[in-house]
C-alpha cells in the first residue's frame, strides 16, 4: 500500500474524531485542546499533498500562535466554566446539526459530479512545481506574482496589531446607565435632610 | 326710437347703481331718482310701442344687438334684446306699474333706515325683470330669470332682523331654484338639439320635412317639462309654490311689486315665449292646463283659511297665476296675457292698498283685528273695493273681461269638465277676494286703534291703478274674439283658436256675472251683515279650520320629507364613512400592526438563531448553484 | 501520490460541516470563534489540495494569506470579545440579545 495512502487513512479519522470531539466538549479548554489535535492533523495533510512550507506554518502559525492566544484569553478571563447543556433557542440543535449534514451532502455530490473519486494528482509535482523545495518554489511564487498582495497583507498585520492595543487597552469598567440610576437614588437617599 | 330699446333696462340699472353709491347722501331724493328711472323707461318703451306700430303687423320684431357675450365652443351670443309685440307689453306692465309703485314706496318706506337701499333692490329687480322679457335667446332670458330671484331674496329679506323674513328669504330662493336647476336642464337641451339658444332659430314652425325638421315629439315634452319646472317655481304653483305666502315677510311694495305684477308672471311669459316648443309635444300643455287648474282651486281655498291679509293675497295670486296657466294650457295665449296684464293692475292696487291698511293699523295684518275701515280710511276703502270687485269679475271691471274669457274659452273649444272647474274657480275666487274686503272695511270695529289714511302721494299712484282696473279690461279685451291685445300678440303668439261649442256666448257670459255676484252677495251675508258667527267657525270645525289655515299642511308635508330625507341621507353617508372608509384606513392600519407583530418574532436578539438563518440561506444558495451547474 | 484529490476534498467538507455546527450549536464566544477557525482550516485544506491538482502554487499561496488574515482576525476579535466580557462578565453569546424585538 503506498504511503501517503496509509498516512491518510490513519490522520482522517483522527482529524475528524478531534473536530467532532471539539464540538462537543463542555469546557472551552478541552476543546480548544482538541483543535490542536486537528490543526496537526491538517499540518501533516498538508505535507502529503506536497506543501511542506505550509505544514510548517500550520503547527508554527495555527497551533503555535492563535491557539496559544486562544487558550491565553480563556485562561485570562476565566471563562472555562462549563457551559449548561440545556438549549435555550427551540429547534436551534436539530436544525444546525440537519444544516451541517445537508451542507456535507452538497459538497459531497458537488466533488462527484465536478471531480470524480477516481481522480488522482497529476505526478512529478515534486519535480516541476517544488523545484528546489516547496519553500523556494513559494518564495519564486510568492515575491513575484503576488508581491502586491503579500505588502498589503504586512500593512494589514500592522493595523490588526494597533487595533488590538486600542482595543484591549484597560479602560474604566464601563457603568451602565441602570447602574448609575440606582447610584443616583442611593445617593440622593443618602444625602436627604433628615425629616 | 327702436334701437334705443336698450335704453329700457339700462335706466333702472344706472338707478340701481346710483342709488348704492350715492343714496346716503341723496335722503328721500333716492326714493324720486328710482321712480323717475323706471318712470322713464315707461316713456321710452311707449315711444317704441309708437314706433312698433308704425310697422307692419308681419315685422313687428326688431332685434337690438349690443355687444358679444359668449364666444366659446359651439355657443356664441351677443347680448340682444328682441322687441316684438310680446315683449313690449310685458315691458310697459313692468315699467308702467312698476313706476306706480315706487312713487307709493316713497312714502311707504320713509324713515327706513335703510331707505336708499330698498330702491336700490327695486331698481335693480326692475332691471333684471326688464333683461328677462326684452332677452332675445334663452340663456340671457336666464340670466334675468336668477337677476329676479336674487333681487326677490334681498327684498322679502330686506328687514332681515326678523328671523322669519330671513328664513322666507331663504325659502323663496331655494324652492325657486329647484325649478330654476330644471329649467338650465331644459335650456342646454335646447342647445344640444337646436345648436342654438336664440329666440329666431329656436322657436320656429319646424314640419316633418323640408329644412327644418322637427325633432322628436319625446324632445319637445323633455324641454317643455323642464322649462315649466322652471316656471312653475317662479310663478309659484303647485307644487313649487309653498315660498310665496311665505314671501309676504318683505315690506308690502315689493309683495305688490313682485309678488303680484311682474315677477311672479315671469312664468306665464316663458310659457308663452316658448309656445311653439311647448305645442310640439303632446301632452306638455295638457300638463300646464292641470297645474293651473289645480293650483286655482287650490290656492282659492286656502285663500278662504288666512286671517293675514297679505297671505290671502298671496294666495289670491296664485290662484290667478294659475287661471293664466290654465288659458295657455288651451293654447289661448292672448286670454293669458290679458289676464296677466288686468291682474296687475288689480292685483297691484290691492296690495298697496293693504298697505295702506297696515300703514295705518300700525303694521296689523290679521283681519280678525281689523273691520269697519271705511269711515276712518275714506280714500283706501274705495280702492281696495274696486281692486277687489275686478278680482271677483264683476262688468265693466277689467277682472271681467279678463277671467270671463279664459272660461268661455273653455266652454266654447268643448273642455266641459274644465269649463266646470273653472266657473267653481271663478265663483271661489270672487268668494275669497269679497271676504278681506268686508272682514276689513264693512262690519264692526274690532280694533282699539284709530287708523289714519295714507298721504296723498301714496294714494295718488293708486287711483292710476285703480283706473287702469276699472278701464283696462274695456280696453284691451272688449271683444271676446279679436280684442284690441289680442290682435296686437297675434304676430308672436299666433291667432287663437276659438271654438263655437256648446252653450252660447250670451249664456256663458251670463252664467260668468251670476256667479261673480252671487258669490259677492254670500261673501257680504258672511262675512260683514253680521248675521253668521263666522269667528267661531274655527272653533265649530276645528279640522277643516285647521286645514284651511294651514293651506292642506303641504310646508308641513315638505318640511317632513325634507328633514326624513335629509336626515336619511345623512345618516346613510354617516355609517359609510365610519364603517367603509374609516373602517378601510383603520383595517390597513391594524393589517400593518398585525404584520409587524409578526415579523417581530423573527427578532430574537439571539446572534445564534440569525446566524443559522444566513447559514441556512447559503446552503440553498450552494443548492441552486449546485443543481444549475 | 495515490490518494486520490476528492478524499482531501469530502474531508474537508466534512471539517467545514462539523465547523458549521459548531458555531451554531456552542453558546461560548470563544468556542464559536475556534468552530470558525475550524472552517478556515478545512477551506485552507481544500484550497492546498487543488494546488496539488491542478498543478500550481496558487492554491498554496492563497492558503498561505488565509493563513495570515486568520491571525490579524483572530487577534482583533479576541479583543472584542475581551472587552464584551469586561462590560458583561459574561461570555455567552446568548446573553447579548439587547437588540431583541
Amino acid at each position: 500500500m503506498p504511503l501517503d495512502n496509509v498516512v491518510f487513512w490513519v490522520f482522517a479519522p483522527v482529524s475528524v474524531a478531534s473536530a467532532i470531539a471539539m464540538l462537543l466538549q463542555r469546557n472551552a479548554v478541552h476543546a480548544a485542546l482538541f483543535l490542536i489535535v486537528n490543526f496537526f492533523t491538517i499540518s501533516v495533510f498538508y505535507l502529503i499533498l506536497g506543501a511542506s512550507f505550509l505544514f510548517a506554518v500550520q503547527i508554527i502559525v495555527y497551533a503555535g500562535a492563535i491557539m496559544v492566544l486562544f487558550l491565553f484569553v480563556l485562561m485570562l478571563l476565566g471563562v472555562d466554566r462549563d457551559e449548561p447543556l440545556i438549549e435555550r433557542l427551540k429547534g436551534q440543535r436539530p436544525i444546525a446539526v440537519l444544516l451541517g449534514a445537508g451542507i456535507f451532502l452538497e459538497l459531497f455530490f458537488a466533488i462527484r459530479a465536478g471531480i470524480g473519486f477516481a481522480t488522482k494528482a497529476p505526478a512529478g509535482f515534486d519535480e516541476t512545481v517544488n523545484r528546489g523545495g516547496n519553500a523556494a518554489a513559494l518564495a519564486r511564487v510568492l515575491f513575484r506574482d503576488y508581491f502586491f498582495p503579500f505588502e498589503v497583507t504586512s500593512i494589514l498585520l500592522i493595523i490588526a496589531a494597533v487595533a488590538v492595543m486600542v482595543l484591549a487597552s484597560r479602560q474604566a469598567p464601563a457603568i451602565t446607565r441602570a447602574e448609575q440610576a440606582t447610584a443616583a437614588a442611593a445617593e440622593a437617599r443618602a444625602t436627604e435632610p433628615a425629616p | 326710437m327702436l334701437d334705443q330699446a336698450w335704453l329700457i333696462p339700462a335706466l333702472p340699472l344706472a338707478g340701481a347703481v346710483v342709488n348704492l353709491f350715492f343714496g346716503r347722501r341723496m335722503g328721500k331724493a333716492a326714493g324720486w331718482v328710482a321712480s323717475a328711472t323706471v318712470g322713464l323707461a315707461f316713456a321710452i318703451g311707449a315711444a317704441v310701442l309708437l314706433d312698433l306700430l308704425s310697422l307692419p303687423a308681419e315685422q313687428r320684431q326688431h332685434v337690438v344687438e349690443l355687444f358679444p357675450w359668449i364666444d366659446a365652443g359651439g355657443l356664441s351670443l351677443r347680448v340682444s334684446f328682441l322687441v316684438d309685440p310680446l315683449s313690449l307689453t310685458m315691458v310697459l306692465v313692468v315699467t308702467g306699474v312698476g313706476a306706480l309703485i315706487h312713487v307709493y314706496a316713497v312714502g311707504y318706506m320713509d324713515g327706513d333706515p335703510r331707505f336708499e337701499r330698498f330702491f336700490a333692490y327695486l331698481n335693480l329687480f326692475v332691471f333684471f325683470m326688464l333683461v328677462l322679457v326684452l332677452a332675445n335667446d334663452y340663456l340671457l332670458l336666464y340670466l334675468g330669470w336668477e337677476g329676479v330671484g336674487l333681487c326677490s331674496y334681498l327684498l322679502i329679506g330686506f328687514w332681515y332682523e326678523r328671523p322669519s323674513a330671513a328664513s322666507a328669504a331663504k325659502k323663496a330662493f331655494v324652492t325657486t331654484r329647484i325649478g330654476d336647476a330644471a329649467m338650465m336642464l331644459g335650456i342646454v337641451l335646447i342647445f344640444v338639439h337646436f345648436g342654438s339658444l336664440e329666440f329666431g332659430e329656436v322657436l320656429v314652425e319646424r314640419t316633418a320635412v323640408g329644412p327644418l325638421i322637427a325633432p322628436s315629439e319625446g324632445l319637445y315634452t323633455a324641454i317643455s317639462l323642464l322649462l315649466l319646472a322652471g316656471a312653475v317655481g317662479k310663478s309659484a304653483q303647485i307644487p313649487l309654490h309653498v315660498w310665496l305666502p311665505d314671501a309676504m315677510e318683505g315690506p308690502t311694495p315689493v309683495s305688490a311689486l313682485i309678488h303680484a305684477a311682474t315677477m311672479v308672471t315671469a312664468g306665464v311669459y316663458l310659457v308663452v315665449r316658448s309656445h311653439v316648443l311647448f305645442e310640439g309635444s303632446g301632452i306638455a300643455l295638457t300638463v300646464v292646463l292641470v297645474i293651473g287648474l289645480v293650483s286655482a282651486i287650490y290656492a282659492a281655498l286656502a285663500s278662504i283659511g288666512q286671517f293675514d291679509i297679505k297671505r290671502a293675497l298671496a294666495y289670491s295670486t296664485m290662484s290667478q297665476i294659475g287661471f293664466m296657466f290654465f288659458a295657455a294650457g288651451m293654447r289661448f295665449y292672448a286670454g293669458a296675457m290679458l289676464l296677466l296684464v288686468c291682474h296687475a293692475f288689480y292685483k297691484a292696487l290691492l296690495f298697496l292698498t293693504a298697505g295702506n291698511v297696515l300703514h295705518g293699523l300700525h303694521d296689523e295684518a290679521d283681519l280678525r283685528r281689523m273691520g269697519g275701515l271705511r269711515e276712518e280710511m275714506p280714500v283706501t276703502a274705495p280702492l281696495f273695493a274696486i281692486g277687489a270687485l275686478a278680482l271677483a269679475g264683476i262688468p265693466p271691471l277689467a277682472g271681467f273681461f279678463a277671467k270671463d274669457h279664459i272660461v268661455n274659452f273653455a266652454a266654447e273649444s268643448g273642455r266641459v269638465a274644465a269649463w266646470v272647474v273653472a266657473s267653481v274657480g271663478a265663483f271661489l275666487s270672487a268668494l275669497y277676494i269679497a271676504r278681506p274686503l268686508f272682514l276689513a272695511f264693512f262690519g264692526t270695529k274690532r280694533n282699539d286703534a284709530r287708523a289714519h289714511d295714507a298721504p296723498w302721494a301714496m294714494n295718488a299712484p293708486l287711483v292710476v291703478l285703480a283706473a287702469g282696473a276699472v278701464l283696462g279690461g274695456l280696453v284691451l279685451g272688449l271683444q271676446a274674439e279679436g280684442g284690441l291685445l289680442e290682435r296686437f300678440l297675434e304676430p308672436v303668439i299666433g291667432a287663437a283658436e276659438h271654438g263655437h261649442l256648446g252653450l252660447s256666448e250670451a249664456i256663458l257670459v251670463g252664467i260668468s256675472i251670476v256667479l261673480a255676484v252671487l258669490a259677492v252677495l254670500v261673501a257680504w251675508y258672511v262675512w260683514a251683515s253680521g248675521r253668521v258667527n263666522w269667528a267661531a267657525f274655527p272653533e265649530r270645525q276645528p279640522e277643516l279650520a285647521a286645514w284651511l289655515a294651514n293651506a292642506f299642511y303641504i310646508n308641513a308635508l315638505y318640511a317632513w320629507l325634507v328633514r326624513t330625507a335629509g336626515m336619511g341621507v345623512g345618516r346613510a353617508f354617516r355609517t359609510v364613512d365610519d364603517r367603509v372608509v374609516d373602517g378601510a384606513v383603520n383595517e390597513v392600519a391594524e393589517e400593518i400592526g398585525q404584520a409587524s407583530r409578526l415579523a417581530s418574532v423573527l427578532q430574537s436578539g439571539y446572534v445564534r438563531s440569525y446566524a443559522l438563518a444566513f447559514l441556512l440561506g447559503a446552503a440553498a444558495l450552494l443548492l441552486y448553484l449546485g443543481l444549475r451547474f | 501520490m495515490r490518494t486520490p484529490i476528492s478524499y482531501f476534498l469530502v474531508l474537508s467538507a466534512l471539517l467545514f460541516s462539523i465547523g458549521t455546527v459548531g458555531v451554531l450549536v456552542r453558546r461560548n464566544a470563544l468556542v464559536i470563534f475556534m468552530s470558525v477557525e475550524l472552517q478556515l482550516n478545512a477551506v485552507n485544506l481544500a484550497l492546498v489540495s487543488f494546488s496539488r491538482m491542478h498543478d500550481n502554487l496558487d492554491g498554496q499561496v492563497l492558503a498561505f494569506f488565509s493563513m495570515v488574515v486568520a491571525a490579524a482576525e483572530v487577534v482583533v476579535g479576541l479583543a472584542i470579545i475581551l472587552n464584551v466580557y469586561r462590560r458583561r462578565q459574561s461570555a455567552s453569546v446568548d446573553d447579548a440579545s439587547v437588540l431583541r424585538g
